[in-house]
């Protein structure tokens, strides 16, 4: 099925993308859950180097209020 | 030397006037500490992603300028962290220095970043496009391709069968 085939691959490695900066709260919108959460490395298939930019700008943006620590799903 | 960058939030409800002089004081007061002051730039109102002191909206001001003088940096934090007009405010040490901001192009670090999306989108677009020919190519070759399709959905049918009687 889908499932099975589909492969994970890096978002930042297949697009060429080597610094992630805090303020491109566009792109990290789409590695956060809809509750703000970080999304594993496990399901996002980022790979290793990337995810360590990855949270850093995640946790940035956080701090200077771009991006939400908590967010309540929609109800 | 290093290059920092300062993002910080003032209330939006400021006038023009008085945003002008906050700033003139916040320039001031980097001054203090010998840095260069290369941009210093209202970024925009955006909404707040949590509220902070009960404001649900921020003007974000982007501050870049060639470090100084260490002990006066700290200096300079605790008097931004004092300044009751900013809200929030975070200092990031820059790995290049940044370009000078032109009024005129908009927005100096989101053509970088404009540069890069279009280099992704032409290669999504070629990509599709491939695909495209690969789908003419294939609709040609239908009749081979298609049979083979739908049998390995069949099979995976099959196998989820067994596995539900089991």
């Amino acid at each position: 099925m889908a499932f099975q085939n589909r492969k994970k691959f890096c978002y930042f490695k297949e697009n060429g993308i080597t610094d992630i900066n805090y303020k491109d709260v566009k792109l990290l919108r789409r590695f956060v859950n809809d509750q703000g959460k970080i999304m594993p490395r496990r399901i996002t298939g980022t790979s290793a180097k990337m995810h360590r930019k990855l949270v850093r700008a995640i946790k940035r943006s956080r701090s200077i209020a771009l991006m939400p620590y908590v967010e309540r799903g929609s109800e | 030397m290093r290059y920092y960058e300062t993002l910080y939030i003032v209330n939006p409800t400021l006038e023009n006037e008085a945003l002008d002089t906050t700033m003139g004081e916040i320039g001031t007061e980097l001054e203090k500490t010998k840095s260069k002051l290369i941009n210093h730039r209202v970024w925009g109102k955006k909404r707040l992603a949590y509220q902070i002191d009960k404001q649900k909206y921020g003007s974000y001001i982007l501050l870049q300028f060639e470090g100084g003088e260490q002990d006066k940096m700290n200096e300079f934090d605790t008097w931004m962290k004092l300044n009751n007009t900013v809200l929030r405010h975070m200092t990031v040490a820059l790995d290049d220095k940044p370009e000078i901001y032109v009024e005129d192009v908009k927005e100096e670090p989101a053509s970088e970043e404009s540069v890069k999306a279009i280099t992704t989108e032409t290669g999504e677009m070629s990509s599709t496009e491939e695909t495209q020919t690969e789908t003419q190519v294939s609709e040609e070759t239908d009749t081979e391709s298609e049979p083979s399709e739908e049998e390995t959905p069949v099979s995976n049918e099959e196998e989820l069968e067994e596995k539900e009687a089991e």
